[in-house]
């Protein structure tokens, strides 16, 4: 009996406790979660009842099934707007792919100048709410076709845009793929700068030309990079929903996210979710061939050590010119939509853009109901709604960095240390699903679970606990990423030593662990409290009216039509997440790259 | 021995349950009663899809020392907060000021979350078809357009106008998908079909040929193929419609008239269109309702009684668009009376609205997609 205890005690090492423990509260807070979804999509509710004759709130029903899969307007309900977001997926990853891996290469393997600076500026697009610019592309092009004052474009060069390009899927596609090419640039920039110079010059000497070197050798040591990004980029592209709501709209262009969004806000939770559930799938069929197609390739990349660096390709007369186009479109990005907003902020009456119209009204003046738009409010500074609202994002991003910072630290050891082991796969494969999920399905399905009391927690209703928990579980992602590629980098040697003196789990975890990896794991927080403060489509179910976020009091404006307010307010988290993110690396050494697993 | 204890007490509870409700019922009419019981009572908190409600709050608060907190939702947005609320058993909203009664009533009245009550002033001065449920107000909804491109009259006539080239890709509407009151308003147009199809013949000159079940039906169908733009918010349309210097600006459809209100504020170039056959539009309620459980039920009665007098409905008063049932009320200057725009625009059967809202839904996003 003895023995079998104290054997049960031996097992007990801190990685097989922990696995068990993230194990369950994974699968309460992620499969669960699946489960209730799947099961709403066979239940009648309360407006359904409406478009279901002879129902009564609550039946069972297939009819969400077969409405959206074979009835006879399927097309129109489902089929088309899951070639829309296909379609968007693919141009926009692609996209991504291109730029991003073209920046890359030039910064990593040119002498280009500026280097610092180029890389510091191309994450910027990626640091700001991915609908600023969406929002951008209609005050710049937006033609007669939803009236109200001109475009920008339009009012400069007198010429009309089409709907084609001023609406729809390709303006989605394009600012989408201007969003996300940072992932692109980290990715393969990091893979590109681990490449074995030797590796080159070998084929070099052996007298492979450029291309064939290029093609032969780097091309697939970066593939897995490529891949990476691609997955990435993808299942963004199959979740995003403030960009084509905004820009496919107007043209009636739907995808599964916008339609998810409707018929949530619509009160049809049934057809909702199967569109959610259908945005799953597509998800975790790209993780899979990712995993099918490079899953042998990656661990292979991982054993190449790191040699002497490649020399640089001399770019010789078009070094400046590059680099000057380079920055010049990169700040494009970045000023053009910012400078937008921030002139709309300035103008007492919108779209009326002269100096006898300027102001600072928005910004610091009382409430009024005869000055500008009379709305009655206070400017956004002295303004108690909104500057709370603004506390409250501030105080969530904050716990929730540390919360899911802690996690991934735990989780990443636990997974790292239990490599081989089917555990090990499950909690890396589990932590990573809700990247997959829309995060708007994923606020309703804890909006649903939470509302009633579950054990072990009371009704978390219009808590902040709950906010901190859709979050956490959304972003955890990021934080298990980067801390699976910190450990993997500690050998097990270091903590061995500590055991072998006689360190507690602790104190190897406190003095040996988070130290040496201290700046890994500082990466893995700042994505998740980046996330948070532009966070949108995830709350907005969650939020109560009573304790409002940046963002989503921001929305209540937009449907006002009080833009200055909206605009000024989306400003205010842009400076604020840039300097976080730069005061972060400056003190810190972090690395968004490194939270993406890069 | 043991049984008839158990008996004994019951029976002594079961009187003391029915005494106390008895009670209670007499005292509910007391309104002194009720007076002296709000001030004892916490902070009201009050939903609302109009933001005006707010304005009123203040008055009534700073009169009474009564405080109010007033949240804004959208009008699906609340009864599905309102319902999930009462379902989980977390009621804190003391009353509503709701839209979509279709739904409401569906949700929030039927399922006994929220109950109708009348206070004295709405049951002395209300006429009785306004009091179950108690409605605040009425809002209508019209077509319009921008006044400097039409400076000399309307541009349509008839809403089949609107399914024609010469309106393609030019009818602003409020999504449907997410606007109750619009699929409220156009089950109506399934059920008046037959005026549907008269108007139609009367701007054609023709019958109508249809592919849909009925006229209402086709006229979604048609609108829809027709490129409307549709939009997330009432506000952007009046703004696009009515901006200045538009060469060919957008038309509305089925948008609140009080928009109006701004037209000085914006320059909005902007008027209603009073001649379209067979209707200027809808019209539609905005109710009270009291919360089953609200923790402040008196305060809550309290200002629903506020909201019924001249005074409480001032915030509303101030522009056109808005009609409370109480007839002391003076109507807003340039606008008409509730009593015309009844005969001017088409209301619905909430039965058969409930009934056909899903039809109506159904086909218009079976055609919103391209």
């Amino acid at each position: 009996m003895r023995t079998i205890y104290n054997r049960f005690r031996i097992g007990l090492t801190p990685q097989r406790v922990l696995s068990v423990v993230f194990l369950i509260a994974l699968g309460y807070l992620v499969i669960f979660p699946l489960f209730l979804m799947a099961k709403e999509t066979f239940i009648v509710h309360p407006l359904e009842r409406f478009q279901i004759p002879g129902s009564t709130i609550g039946d069972l029903t297939l009819s969400h099934w077969i409405r959206s899969f074979v009835s006879e307007n399927s097309f129109t309900f489902f089929y088309r707007p899951l070639l829309n977001t296909l379609q968007i997926a693919f141009g926009l990853s692609i996209l991504a792919l291109l730029i991003g891996g073209t920046l890359a290469w030039l910064v990593v393997r040119t002498d280009i100048p500026m280097k610092n600076v180029i890389t510091n500026a191309a994450i910027i697009p990626y640091i700001m709410p991915s609908w600023t610019l969406a929002l951008a592309w209609i005050a710049l092009f937006k033609n007669e076709r939803i009236g109200g004052d001109q475009g920008i474009f339009t009012a400069l060069t007198g010429i009309s845009t089409p709907d084609w390009f001023a609406y729809g899927l390709f303006p989605i596609t394009i600012t989408l793929a201007l969003h996300y090419f940072p992932f692109g640039f980290m990715l393969i920039g990091g893979a590109l700068r681990n490449i074995d110079a030797q590796l080159e010059e070998s084929a070099e000497l052996l007298g492979a030309s450029r291309v064939a070197t290029l093609r032969r050798i780097v091309i697939p040591l970066v593939l897995p990079a490529i891949f990476s990004t691609f997955l990435l980029t993808f299942s963004r592209g199959l979740g995003t929903f403030g960009t084509p709501a905004f820009l496919g709209g107007p043209v009636r262009e739907f995808v599964l996210s916008t339609s998810l969004y409707a018929n949530l806000i619509g009160g049809r939770p049934g057809i909702g979710y199967l569109a959610a559930l259908a945005m799953i799938v597509l998800g975790v069929l790209v993780l899979y061939m990712d995993h099918k197609i490079i899953g042998t390739r990656r661990s292979y990349v991982t054993i190449s050590g790191k040699g002497a660096r490649a020399g640089l390709v001399a770019l010789g007369r078009w070094r400046w010119p590059i680099a000057s186009i380079l920055m010049g479109s990169i700040l494009a990005v970045i000023v053009v939509p910012l400078g937008a907003l921030a002139i709309d902020t300035f103008m007492l009456r919108p779209g009326l853009y002269s100096w006898e119209n300027f102001t600072w009204h928005y910004w610091v003046g009382e409430a009024s109901l005869s000055v500008g738009l009379g709305t009655g409010e206070p400017g956004i500074l002295r303004n108690p709604e909104l500057m709370s609202a603004l506390g409250n994002t501030m105080k969530l991003a904050v716990v929730v960095a540390l919360i899911t910072g802690i996690l991934g630290v735990l989780v990443g050891y636990a997974i790292v240390r239990m490599r081989g082991s089917w555990v090990s796969q499950a909690l890396d494969q589990l932590s990573f699903l809700p990247y997959l999920m829309p995060s708007i399905a994923l606020g309703a399905i804890f909006l649903a679970m939470f509302a009633v009391p579950r054990w072990p927690f009371p009704s978390l209703h219009g808590t902040f606990t709950l906010l901190v928990i859709a979050c956490v579980v959304s972003y955890l992602p990021y934080a298990v990423k980067a801390g699976v590629s910190a450990i993997r980098q500690i050998g097990p040697e270091l903590e061995e030593a500590a055991i072998m003196t006689g360190a507690s789990w602790w104190t190897r975890m406190y003095r040996v662990i988070i130290p040496i990896q201290k700046s890994t794991y500082f990466s893995g927080l700042l994505l998740p409290f980046i996330s948070v403060t532009r966070e949108l489509s995830l709350l907005i179910l969650l939020v109560t009216p009573t304790a409002q976020l940046a963002t989503t009091i921001t929305l209540r404006y937009t449907d006002r039509g009080w833009y200055p307010y909206t605009n000024g307010m989306v400003l205010l988290l842009v400076v604020i997440v840039v300097t976080c993110t730069i005061m972060s690396r400056r003190l810190m050494g972090t690395n968004i790259a490194k939270g993406l697993g890069g | 021995m043991i049984i008839k204890k158990i008996i004994r007490t019951w029976v002594t509870a079961a009187i003391a349950v029915g005494l106390i409700s008895v009670s209670s019922s007499v005292l509910a009419e007391d309104w002194a009663q009720i007076e002296a019981s709000a001030k004892k009572e916490g902070a009201l908190l009050v939903y609302s899809t109009t933001s005006r409600t707010a304005k009123a709050a203040k008055v009534f608060s700073a009169k009474h020392g009564i405080a109010v907190e007033v949240i804004r939702l959208k009008e699906q947005d609340l009864i599905q907060r309102a319902y999930q609320e009462a379902a989980s058993g977390v009621q804190k909203v003391d009353m509503i000021v709701a839209e979509d009664w279709v739904a409401a009533r569906e949700l929030l009245a039927n399922t006994g979350y929220f109950v109708n009550y009348v206070p004295p002033t709405a049951r002395e001065l209300f006429p009785k078809r306004h009091q179950n449920p108690l409605v605040l107000g009425y809002i209508n909804r019209v077509f319009g357009y921008n006044t400097d491109k039409h400076s000399s009259g309307t541009p349509f006539k008839s809403v089949w106008d609107l399914t024609t080239d010469e309106f393609k890709g030019r009818v602003m509407i409020r999504d449907v998908a997410i606007t109750g009151e619009h699929q409220n308003a156009l089950t109506e147009w399934v059920r008046r079909s037959g005026e549907l199809a008269d108007a139609y013949q009367r701007r054609f000159g023709e019958p109508l040929v249809m592919t849909e079940p009925n006229a209402g039906l086709e006229f979604i169908k048609r609108f829809l193929q027709n490129d409307p733009i549709i939009m997330t918010s009432d506000t952007k349309i009046s703004k696009a419609v009515g901006a200045a210097g538009q060469e060919n600006p957008p038309y509305g459809m089925f948008y609140v008239y009080s928009k109006h209100r701004d037209k000085a504020l914006k320059d909005l170039r902007i008027t209603d269109n009073r001649q379209v056959d067979p209707t200027l539009g809808y019209y539609y309620p905005i109710v009270l309702q009291l919360a089953t459980k609200a923790p402040n039920p008196n305060a809550a009665k309290m200002f629903m009684e506020y909201l019924g007098t001249i005074e409480g409905f001032a915030p509303w008063a101030d522009s056109p668009g808005v009609y409370t049932p109480n007839p002391n009320q003076v109507p807003f200057k340039g606008d008409k009376p509730f009593s015309w725009w009844e005969k001017k625009m088409w209301y619905y059967d909430l039965d058969f609205a409930a009934a056909n809202r899903g039809i109506v839904l159904d086909t218009w996003l079976k055609y919103a997609q391209r």
